[in-house]
This record gives structure tokens, C-alpha cells and sequence, in this order.
């Protein structure tokens, strides 16, 4: 028995006012931790409770749901003295707002909506906003990224001076890592932002990011694919991380977003709206350079994690899968070949070798995440590099290499092709120099 | 001087009472820190800034707002064990504190409330910085119940958990500084109806009944800054005004008064009261802080799941009222008044009657006044903190129990217990071994060669004896040899 279909049959929908026994307030809807036998209300007082449905328990009706009209705002005006910057939405909610009145929370997608919540954005640019998927972080893929290409080119194209991806969190180092492959020759910025705190809450640091991508889009020298997030828990600087050694490295704070074994590019005073430059190695804008779109990709690649007790059968299983394989090794670049013979200890080699043959490559990433492979060192890495593996003295982040090797993928099927097209540095993703204070 | 022939009843007074009691319980409300606010010094600062939060059209002014927060900056100063990232709003909350949705269970049990079959956490917008999230998080624990004061009912509209918000600590051009460690304390917030027909006095007594129902269930801080009140006031003609944060329940007469006198004036001299919120101060007066808020603006905590309480409720025992307590205390252990009232101020009202059953041959007085008004003194006159867990008062009693420290000691050996000894040590460095019959006739018979006369003689060998023997025996002694 779902109480709510009895309501609807009474003529009660969620919004309406009802009187439950001697209590008034609003039907809210139910999310899946209620039970269906009882009815959530909102109070007078603001707060819901839960009311467990009985046969006498009187219910009525005090008024309908009074639908609200929304009041359009008005366009602001094109300011040609302004940069101009294009924001694409992908999804992740970093404007939203609150009915208070049923508790429910609504996303802002068009330019009004966005320049009302975050007024000084408009004092920075002319923004265009455009929506091009509600996605959560995690339902993206590959095929996503070719459209997000596409579009960003698309804007590029029409001349604008940088460009904003608002993306969910979660997965926004691997689309990061993606652009870069994809768009080459950038002629203006393209900034990943996002918020780790949702946008409905004061506190969100959707306001801190936002306009810190807004001002690095439209004024950053830098012409490459960045993600612009908290630089630390304060709310004063926003960190810009080249797109392919950038990785979420916390579940839940403002800073998750770190550079890995680089420094980050420039940061953001976000309360004087100025941009520092940390480095002088980068793509500097130029917007007569062209732009180089190329959206071949292959997503068949995976993602083997190595650790005590994995298979080797499972990752023979794997290849049935994937025409690419990146395994998170340990170490320097090391997973169990058992030279010693011991009882226990499994030889992942054969497989290896196996796959290679296959045309399978085999990508090695460190499970450390911090510092770079080298495959030298021990006799296992020098075992497994002869063998065919491929990212000694590279120092990608797991991520990175998956991405870079479904792009490559995209290009070439012949190993020697893919192994020196892996071993490029295409869009900064080896960083020849690791300094001390990283 | 006051008028005190004021009628309050023709005045039509008016009185609301909101009180917040924080809960007795090692952590907080939504983290696993502690909630003892004992460290003193911050390991860090965070500086952070709140944003207006747009909501439905017409209904907030964001533009205001957002010059409001434009000039302010918000500085968090973090404490060691007593913060951690869920209070630095960079962590989502965990699940509440079983401990303290218990206790708040009892509490509206204990006020017969109707308690929802589900709990919803609501985040109340705060934008004054107190909270690091910009938003409290509350729930109705129960709701629609009353208690029964001088033959009457008194309602109670709502009884909340909340999260205790961050302290004030400082500001300086813009910029303030909260303190963490007090941020998600468990808070419950008791809100009474309308209540007419009292005097001041008589609302205060009320209030005081609030807090001793609370009090049954053993849980309620009663330290300085951990209960804290607002009041609404009204009277025919004037309007309806908050006072917040009266921080003694025993100023709350006083504030009443002092406010029902400031409508008064202004009626008198044909202003129009206005509704608006006073900050209370400590001399009972009050200062106007801001326009009376309009309705909460609040929205569902989605991180934290409802809470069904079916079953939390099957196994919730109801504990004792105080009032009935207070009862037995005085048939049972024939405790004055106001030794049961000192007993009451402090956190050993309820350990009281587990030592009282525990030593039956220590009087009960004496039990309730080493307890009430011992400890205090040692604190007041050596100016120090009395550290001692209940085991240790065990200790201390089980000795005066067994006849090896006698209660006119009990100041020595207490202080010495207090910086660490045991009850042996404390003893022996304070030369207060007790003494054997035959030591105690030795002294009586030594004493009595230089007084003759009985009375001085008793008063100089107590002298002698004191906090090594038991008196009312030594006296039989010298009444037996004379």
C-alpha cells in the first residue's frame, strides 16, 4: 500500500496543504529512505516529519498547491570593453536555488539566473551560458568528451576568449585529461570548475570557483585546458592545474584538487581579483593560433589494479574486454613475477607477455600516485620492461594514462606506433622534472 | 525604586520561553569530536565568506544580503580533538549521536510530546557566520505536549536536537572570529506556548521546572553559557519582542519586568512598540539587535537519512522526574531544602543517592554537604579546578565509611586527593592517622591534668583529636571518665 497513491485518489498532491489529525502543513515528496506507509509534511514551524499511516488517522485537504510564476529578469547588455566568456554546462550544480516553502532545490542554468546569484560576474565579462548535458560526475564517458570537444570548439571557433566547463567533481580530471588530448593549439583557456560543497548552502565554494574560472577564462595567459578549483580550505585562492597532472585527491574538501608531481600553473586572489603566474612553462594565449580539434579516442581501455592476491587469470579476462590495459602498479613500476618460485607468490609475466602478443598494450601507472616509474631499478621492472611494458620514467597519474591511451588507441593500432606515441609528450602529461619542494 | 504592585494580569502579559540546553554527552551532535571545549588554544584559523543564497522570488532580499556578507569575513579557529572537518564544513555530517537523540527522546517523553514515527534533520539558513555551513542542523524530536505547573498546563510547542553553533569570539572591522569547539555540541531547545496569567516570578519558577524535567534525565549541562534562554514578551497595546540570550534562568523575572516597564514608557509617551529582537544583557536590560526574522528558512539536511523512532522508543526507558527525586531526598535522607538545592547546582545531584545507598553508615547530610558545599569551598579558597571523577570521590567515602577518615578532615583530604593522592597518602602527609582507643584515653588523661572544668576540657581535646577520631565517640569517652 503506497500512502501517497491513496492521497492522489483523495485528490491530495504533493504541495497541498493538508491537516493530518491536528497537524497542518505542506505534503512533501518522499525520498527512498521513507517508507511508503508514511506521509512526510512539512510543518507551519518549516520542519518535516514522518507520519506513520493508520486507518484513523484523519486526513485533509486545506488547499491546493498554488503554482508560482517565476519573474524573468532582464538580458544585460553586451559590453564590448569586456572579454568575453562562454560557459558550458555539463552538469554538477554550481548555482541553484531554494523553495524554502517545500524545501526543494532548483538548479540555474541561463546567463540571468547566473549574473543575479553571482553579480560581480558580469563585471568581469560578457557571459554566454549554454547547457549541454545534466550529468552527474560519474555517468560520463568517453563519448561525452568528444561532444564537450566539439562544442568547446564550437565556441572557440565563434571568438570568444576563454571558455568555462562546469562539470561535476568526481570524474573531472579524466574529462581534464581528455580536452587536453583533444583540443591542441588552444588558442584561449578552457577552465573545468566545480563545487565540493552543493550550491543551495552559503557556505558553497561554487561562488569562490566560479568567478575565479570566469577571470582566468577571460584574462589567464594561460592557453591550455586548466581546472580551476580551492587552492586550500580558505576562501581566497583558487589553484589552476594543467588538465593532465591535476587529481581529485580528497572525497570532500574545497582543496581536493591537487596538481600531481608539477607545481599548479598560476592562482587566483579571488579578493582582488588579480592572477599570479607560478610558471612560465606554458602555452601562452594567442587568439590567431587555430585550434586543432581531434576527437579520435577508443574507450575499450581499462583500469587493472594490482595488489596482493590479485589474479592473473583475471586480468587475462580483462583483455576479453579492453584493447588497451593501464595496471596501477606498485612501487617504481612493479606487479608479481615470482622469479624465486615461491609456493605462494603469483607470476603475473606469462599474461603479460600473452596480451602484448595479442596487441594488447600494457600501460603501467603508479599506485602511489606521487613520483615517477622507473622500470630500471629492480630486476622485475627490467623483466617487465623487456617484456613489452610501456611508462618507464613517466610520471602520469592512473588516470591520465587510461585517457591517454584511449586517445592514442584512437590513432594507431600498431605497438611500436602506440608505444612511441604513449612515450610523447602530447599535452604536458610527463613532466621531465620532478623539483624537491613538490 | 520599581513599582511592585504592578498587575501583571491587567497588563495582559505574555510570555514565550525558548530554552537551550546543551547536552552532557563526550560527543558531538553529527562528529565524532569531543564536545569538552577544554583546549584553549587554536592549531589553526580558517578564513571563509558566506554567500546569499537566492530562494523563491520576492521572498528574500539577496541584494541586501549580499552587502552584508560582501563586508564581512569569517575567521574559524580550530581546536585540537574538538574539531574536525565535518565542523570546518569540509566533510558531510556523519550520523547523529545515538546518546543524544536518546536523551532528546526522553526529554519530550518527559514533556508529553507526540514524537514523529520519522525524523527529518532540517538545515536552518544562518547567515551571521556562526555556522561554518551557513545553515543549523535541527529536527523536531517531539511536538503538541505540556507539563502541569501550579494545577495548570503549561504548552509545549516543539522540542528540538539541534547543533549548538560556533561562539563569537572576537570582531575587528569585518572580520570575525568564531570559535569551533562549540559548534555541534548537542543543543535541545525546549519552546513553550503562550503563557498567561503569571507573574514574572511566577515565569521563572516555570522556566526552572523546564530545566529540573530536563534534568531527570541526567544529561543537561549546567555550566555557564551551556543553557541559554530567549524570551518573547508582549503586553495589551505593546508588541511582541524577543529578548535573546538570557544566560541565568534567575535573570529571566528581571527581563520580563525590565521589558514590560520599556513598552510601558513607550505606550505612555504614545510610541508604537515595535516587534523586533533585544539582545539581553547582565543586569537583566536589553538592547535592540535586529527587526523580528520572519518564518525559518529551512530546507532538508539530505545527508543524514530519517530517522525512524518505533524502535529507538521500544527501548527508551523514561527516567524519574527530579521533582519526584527531590521528593525522596527529602522524606528519605531528610535533606533540607537548601541543601537539596545547593545538591541541585552542581553535577553530583544524582551521585548523591548511589553513595547515600552505597555508605549507610555516613549520614546522608553529610554525603550532600561535602558534595554541595565542601568541593566548592576547596575550589574558592586554593583556587583550583576539583579534578576528581566519581571513583574517586568512591574513595573518599568508602574511607569515611570505614572509620579511617573522619568528615571534620574531609576539607584536607579532599584538597590533597584533588592534586593526585590517594586517600592513604593524603592520610599520612597530613599526620592524620587515626588514632587507636588507648592514644585517644592517653590525650583525655594528659589534657585533663591542666583543664579541670568539663566543658573547656571536651572543647581542647576535640581540639586535639580533630579529623584523627570520631568525635560524638570521644565525647561518650570523656563523659564515661569524669
Amino acid at each position: 500500500m503506497d500512502i501517497y497513491e491513496i492521497l492522489k485518489n483523495k485528490g491530495i498532491s504533493i504541495g497541498d496543504k493538508i491537516r493530518v489529525d491536528s497537524i497542518e502543513g505542506i505534503l512533501m515528496p518522499r525520498t527512498e529512505f521513507v517508507e511508503n506507509d508514511v506521509i512526510v509534511l512539512k510543518m507551519n514551524n518549516g520542519y518535516n516529519i514522518g507520519i506513520k499511516f493508520r486507518d484513523d488517522l484523519k486526513i485533509e485537504l486545506i488547499e491546493k498547491k498554488k503554482e508560482q510564476k517565476l519573474e524573468k529578469q532582464k538580458h544585460k547588455e553586451f559590453d564590448p570593453s569586456k572579454p568575453t566568456v562562454s560557459i558550458l554546462a555539463c552538469g554538477g550544480t554550481i548555482a541553484s536555488k531554494v523553495e524554502y516553502k517545500t524545501g526543494a532545490v532548483f538548479p540555474s542554468f541561463s546567463p540571468e539566473e547566473l549574473i543575479e546569484a553571482f553579480p560581480e560576474i558580469g563585471e568581469i565579462a560578457n557571459i554566454k551560458v549554454r547547457k549541454l548535458f545534466d550529468l552527474f560526475s560519474e555517468d560520463m564517458q568517453p563519448e561525452h568528451w568528444k561532444i564537450i570537444a566539439q562544442e568547446v570548439a564550437k565556441e572557440i571557433e565563434s571568438g570568444v576568449d576563454g571558455v568555462v566547463l562546469m562539470h561535476g567533481t568526481d570524474t573531472m580530471h579524466y574529462t581534464s585529461a581528455a580536452l587536453s588530448f583533444m583540443l591542441q593549439d588552444l588558442p584561449v583557456p578552457v577552465v573545468l570548475v566545480g563545487a565540493q560543497r552543493s550550491s543551495d548552502r552559503g557556505s558553497s565554494d561554487n561562488r569562490v570557483n566560479l568567478v575565479s574560472a570566469i577571470l582566468f577564462a577571460a584574462k589567464g595567459e594561460i592557453a591550455e585546458v586548466v581546472v580551476c578549483m580551492h587552492e586550500s580550505s580558505n576562501d581566497d585562492y583558487c589553484a589552476v592545474h594543467r588538465g593532465t597532472k591535476v587529481r581529485k585527491m580528497h572525497t570532500s574538501r574545497r582543496d581536493a584538487f591537487k596538481s600531481i608531481n608539477i607545481s599548479p600553473l598560476a592562482r587566483v586572489n579571488y579578493f582582488e581579483r588579480r592572477i599570479e603566474y607560478l610558471t612560465a612553462n606554458f602555452k601562452k594565449r594567442d587568439k590567431s593560433r587555430k585550434l586543432k580539434l581531434d576527437t579520435n579516442i577508443n574507450p575499450n581501455v581499462g583500469v587493472f589494479y594490482f595488489h596482493p592476491g590479485s589474479k592473473p587469470e583475471f586480468l587475462r579476462e580483462m583483455s576479453k574486454f579492453y584493447e588497451g590495459i593501464v595496471i596501477a602498479a606498485t612501487g617504481l613500476g612493479h606487479i608479481g613475477i615470482n622469479p624465486g618460485n615461491d609456493k605462494l607468490a603469483k607470476n603475473f609475466l606469462p599474461v603479460i607477455k600473452e596480451l602484448i602478443e595479442k596487441g594488447i598494450p600494457i600501460v603501467f601507472a603508479p599506485q602511489t600516485i606521487y613520483g615517477r616509474l622507473n622500470l630500471n631499478v629492480y630486476s622485475t621492472g627490467r623483466i617487465l620492461e623487456k617484456a613489452g611494458v610501456i611508462g618507464s620514467l613517466c610520471d602520469w597519474t592512473i588516470e591520465t594514462a587510461l585517457v591517454k591511451l584511449m586517445f592514442v588507441l584512437g590513432h594507431t593500432k600498431d605497438m611500436n606506433e602506440i608505444k612511441k606515441m604513449m612515450l610523447t609528450n602530447i599535452a604536458g602529461e610527463i613532466n621531465e622534472r620532478i623539483e624537491y619542494e613538490l | 525604586m520599581r513599582e511592585l504592585s504592578m498587575n501583571y494580569k491587567e497588563l495582559g502579559l505574555k510570555v514565550g520561553l525558548e530554552i537551550h540546553f546543551q547536552l552532557d554527552v563526550d560527543k558531538k551532535l553529527f562528529c565524532d569530536c569531543s564536545s569538552s571545549m577544554k583546549e584553549k588554544e587554536p592549531i589553526a584559523i580558517v578564513k571563509r565568506k558566506l554567500h546569499p543564497v537566492a530562494s523563491e522570488l520576492g521572498e528574500v532580499d539577496v541584494a541586501a544580503q549580499f552587502e552584508y556578507l560582501r563586508n564581512r569575513t569569517f575567521f574559524y579557529e580550530v581546536f585540537k580533538n574538538e574539531s574536525c572537518l565535518v565542523e570546518l564544513d569540509e566533510e558531510p555530517p556523519h550520523n547523529p549521536n545515538e546518546e543524544a537523540l536518546k536523551v532528546a527522546l526522553q526529554i519530550a517523553k518527559l514533556f508529553n510530546c507526540r514524537i514523529p514515527e520519522q525524523i527529518f534533520v532540517m538545515r536552518k539558513t544562518v547567515i551571521d557566520g556562526s555556522n561554518t555551513s551557513g545553515f543549523q542542523r535541527t529536527m523536531i524530536i517531539g511536538f503538541d505536549g505540556y507539563f502541569e505547573f501550579k494545577g495548570k498546563k503549561i504548552p509545549i510547542t516543539q522540542i528540538c536536537l539541534e547543533e549548538d553553533a560556533a561562539a563569537i569570539d572576537r570582531e575587528e572591522n569585518g572580520n570575525v572570529y568564531y570559535k569551533l569547539n562549540r559548534l555541534g555540541i548537542p543543543l535541545v531547545e525546549i519552546d513553550t506556548g503562550v503563557i498567561e496569567g503569571f507573574e514574572p516570578k511566577e515565569i521563572e519558577e516555570i522556566a526552572y521546572q523546564i530545566f529540573l524535567i530536563a534534568s531527570s534525565t541526567r544529561k543537561i549541562r549546567k555550566q555557564i553559557g551551556a543553557i541559554r534562554q530567549d524570551v518573547n514578551v508582549s503586553i495589551s497595546g505593546g508588541e511582541r519582542v524577543e529578548i535573546k540570550g538570557v544566560q541565568k534562568l534567575s535573570l529571566i523575572s528581571k527581563v520580563i519586568e525590565k521589558e514590560v516597564e520599556r513598552q510601558l514608557e513607550l505606550i505612555k509617551k504614545g510610541e508604537k512598540v515595535q516587534k523586533e529582537t533585544r539582545a539581553a544583557k547582565e543586569d537583566g536590560t536589553t538592547e535592540f539587535m535586529r527587526p523580528l526574522p520572519g518564518a525559518e528558512r529551512m530546507y532538508p539536511e539530505t545527508d543524514i537519512k530519517p530517522i525512524k523512532t518505533e524502535d529507538i522508543l521500544k527501548n527508551l526507558e523514561i527516567p524519574e522526574l527530579l521533582n519526584k527525586r527531590i521528593e525522596r531526598y527529602e522524606k528519605e535522607y531528610k535533606l533540607s531544602k537548601s541543601l537539596i538545592e545547593s545538591l541541585l547546582k552542581t553535577d553530583y545531584f544524582f551521585f548523591f543517592e548511589d553513595l547515600a545507598r552505597k555508605f549507610p553508615k555516613i549520614e546522608p547530610t553529610v554525603i550532600a554537604s561535602v558534595l554541595s558545599s565542601t568541593l566548592k569551598e576547596i575550589e574558592r579558597k586554593e583556587k583550583v579546578e576539583i579534578k576528581l571523577k566519581e571513583e574517586r570521590l568512591i574513595e573518599f567515602f568508602d574511607a569515611l565509611n570505614r572509620g579511617f577518615v573522619f568528615k571534620e578532615a574531609a576539607y584536607d583530604i579532599l584538597k590533597k586527593m584533588n592534586e593526585g593522592k590517594s586517600v592513604e597518602e593524603a592520610v599520612k602527609e597530613l599526620g592524620l592517622i587515626p588514632l587507636t582507643k588507648e592514644e585517644i584515653l592517653k590525650i583525655i588523661e594528659e589534657t585533663r591534668k591542666e583543664v579541670a572544668d568539663k566543658k573547656k576540657l571536651i572543647g581542647v581535646v576535640l581540639s586535639k583529636v580533630r579529623g584523627r577520631a570520631n568525635i560524638s565517640e570521644v565525647i561518650k569517652m570523656i563523659e564515661k571518665l569524669s
